[in-house]
């Protein structure tokens, strides 16, 4: 493998040039809609247009301006509960059925993971609908219940990973009298760190940029997700860039410290599961 | 003995929450969604059964489903086909052992934790007409300006843009961890056969991430098939200009959540269910033939 590093590197300095200048390209390709927005965030309404990266002079009270017109901390606490709830529930619950799923055979059990396997395929669009009128039914609406249903897609991912532990893990806890529930809770559980990791981090972004659930189910603000809110000040404020923008970072950073903290398991879930393609 | 039944009974209280959960969050909402597509329904009145009327409707007398199938049809294709290409590409430059690679990759993955909403809305200014970035820089080539989200067919293109925009970077993940898992001493072998790099690509990689390709392509119908934030945020909620970006996803909110139709929105679900659910199979169908033939 070095040697083939040492050959691209060093024996073909052209060809290295124009690779490093295509991925310059791709990542710009990637990134200049955010770079804009930052420096749009930065600029005055009136010069909101001209095409320089770094303006003159850097218009920070557009991010005080957010502050003032939508509120911002209200929303960014409420999100950060949802997905907070969401993900402790799915890791728990998936958790817990994936390992049964995968270790403690029982009558059935092959079936009813199949039937789980399926309800899966069906899309959101089917579902979106009969689940606001449950919601409704429950007098959920536009309550803090109804953005903490659980999400449910993690016991396959988990499921698979139980798989992959050794079982002599297991069996010596069992010969030492352990009931099934210490089995996964002390041993097993600590031994899926990554597995876990993937599905909180996939579960916490999916939350956070959530938007059909929050649009259909919330009308308040006090109880309003950031998505929710942002599309509210869009409505509001339309083309009053420079605050658009301010509000599209804000909305933007967490999730960049979710992505550079835990870049490996956030992209291992996508290529497991198919999410992300959205 | 005692054991395995213990276990056994354990299995089923530790499903038992989650299928508890599957059963009222899914199972229930499946069935009852059918149920909803016989009948017609504001929430306030009660449900009147109206047999198959909802679906007559549908293709027979509602012009807008047309336009909304065909163009959802369009966004479809004009996010696929670029993604698939691009994606293809950028997985085999990000595929290479090169110095700072790992940065690049990083870098070109960001738009994944981005949502659509906030993406929407940065494009928008991208976008804009009078004043925005990508007319100011046509402008420096002498072209344009171009009315991006203000003509029909415009706002179209600008959709698939953004939608590619957004792609892109996951296809490119699955497609680079497939690439990774095609043996180097493959590659060596052909480069010692003399086959160009180009020939490399096409005779080896592409076959052999042929399932990755196949996930990708199925994934990204059903996600552009049932788009709704990006085209709700970029062009303001009612599929416009006219009907340019009425897609089924928008579609479908405005007759559940706009006009209350619940039963007709949900005949118009379990449509796009069935065309989905057609397609998948077909996908699924032609890649395994394609692999058989090889």
């Amino acid at each position: 493998m070095s040697g083939l590093t040492e050959r691209v590197i060093k024996v073909n300095v052209v060809r290295a040039a124009a690779l490093y200048a295509a991925l310059i390209v791709v990542a710009w390709c990637a990134l200049f809609p955010m770079l804009w927005a930052l420096s749009g965030s930065l600029k005055k309404e009136a010069g909101v247009s001209e095409p320089t990266l770094l303006p003159a002079h850097p218009q920070w009270s557009n991010y005080g301006l957010v502050f003032a017109l939508m509120p911002f901390w209200r929303m960014l606490l409420n999100t950060m509960l949802y997905a907070g709830c969401v993900t402790v529930g799915q890791v728990f619950f998936c958790s817990l059925a994936g390992y049964a799923f995968a270790r403690l055979p029982f009558r059935g059990r092959d079936t009813l993971f199949l039937l789980y396997l399926a309800t899966l395929m069906v899309p959101l669009t089917v579902t979106v609908i009969p689940q606001f009128i449950l919601m409704r039914t429950f007098g959920w609406t536009d309550t803090p219940w109804a953005m903490i249903i659980p999400g449910l897609f993690g016991t396959y991912l988990m499921r698979q990973f139980f798989l992959t532990l050794p079982t002599d893990l297991e069996e010596a806890a069992i010969l030492d009298g352990c009931s099934p529930w210490q089995v996964y809770w002390r041993i097993m559980l600590p031994h899926t760190k990554p597995a876990v990791m993937v599905l909180a981090v996939l579960t916490w972004v999916n939350v956070w940029n959530d938007f059909l659930w929050p649009l259909v189910m919330i009308q308040r603000k006090d109880i309003a997700t950031l998505t929710l809110g942002l599309v509210w000040l869009q409505g509001q404020y339309v083309s009053r860039w420079p605050v658009l923008m301010a509000a599209s970072i804000l909305i933007l950073l967490p999730l960049l410290g979710v992505y550079a903290f835990a870049q490996r398991a956030f992209l291992r879930g996508i290529t497991v599961t198919g999410f992300g393609g959205r | 003995m005692t054991r395995t039944r213990r276990r056994a009974w354990a299995g089923r209280v530790f499903v038992a929450p989650n299928l508890a959960a599957l059963a009222v969050f899914m199972l229930f909402p499946l069935g009852f969604s059918l149920y909803m597509s016989f009948q017609r329904w504001d929430l306030f009145t009660p449900a009147k059964f109206v047999g198959l009327a909802n679906f007559r409707t549908l293709f027979t007398a509602d012009p807008l489903f047309l336009i909304a199938l065909r163009n959802t049809v369009v966004f479809t294709v004009g996010t696929i086909v670029p993604t698939v290409l691009i994606s293809l590409v950028v997985a085999a430059l990000l595929n290479r052992k090169l110095m700072g690679i790992g940065f690049f990759r990083a870098v070109i993955f960001v738009p994944l934790a981005v949502s659509s909403v906030v993406m929407a809305v940065v494009w928008q200014f991208v976008f804009n007409v009078d004043d925005g970035l990508l007319n100011t820089m046509l402008g420096w080539i002498g072209l344009g300006p171009v009315p991006w989200l203000v003509e029909p067919g415009w706002a179209m293109v600008s959709l698939c843009m953004v939608s590619v925009w957004r792609s892109v970077p996951f296809a490119t993940v699955v497609l680079l961890a497939a690439m990774q898992g095609v043996p180097e001493t493959l590659y060596e072998a052909a480069k010692i056969d003399g086959a160009s790099e180009w020939r490399r690509f096409v005779s080896i990689t592409v076959p052999l991430i042929r399932g990755a390709l196949s996930f990708v392509v199925i994934i990204s119908i059903i996600n552009a098939f049932q788009a709704f934030d990006l085209v709700y945020v970029l062009t303001g909620g009612n599929g416009g200009p006219e009907t340019g970006t009425y897609v089924l996803g928008i579609m479908l909110f405005q007759h559940a959540f706009a006009f209350l139709d619940f039963g007709y929105a949900s005949a118009l679900a379990w449509v796009m269910f069935a065309i989905l659910l057609v397609l998948t199979v077909l996908q699924l169908r032609f890649a395994r033939r394609v692999s058989l033939e090889n």
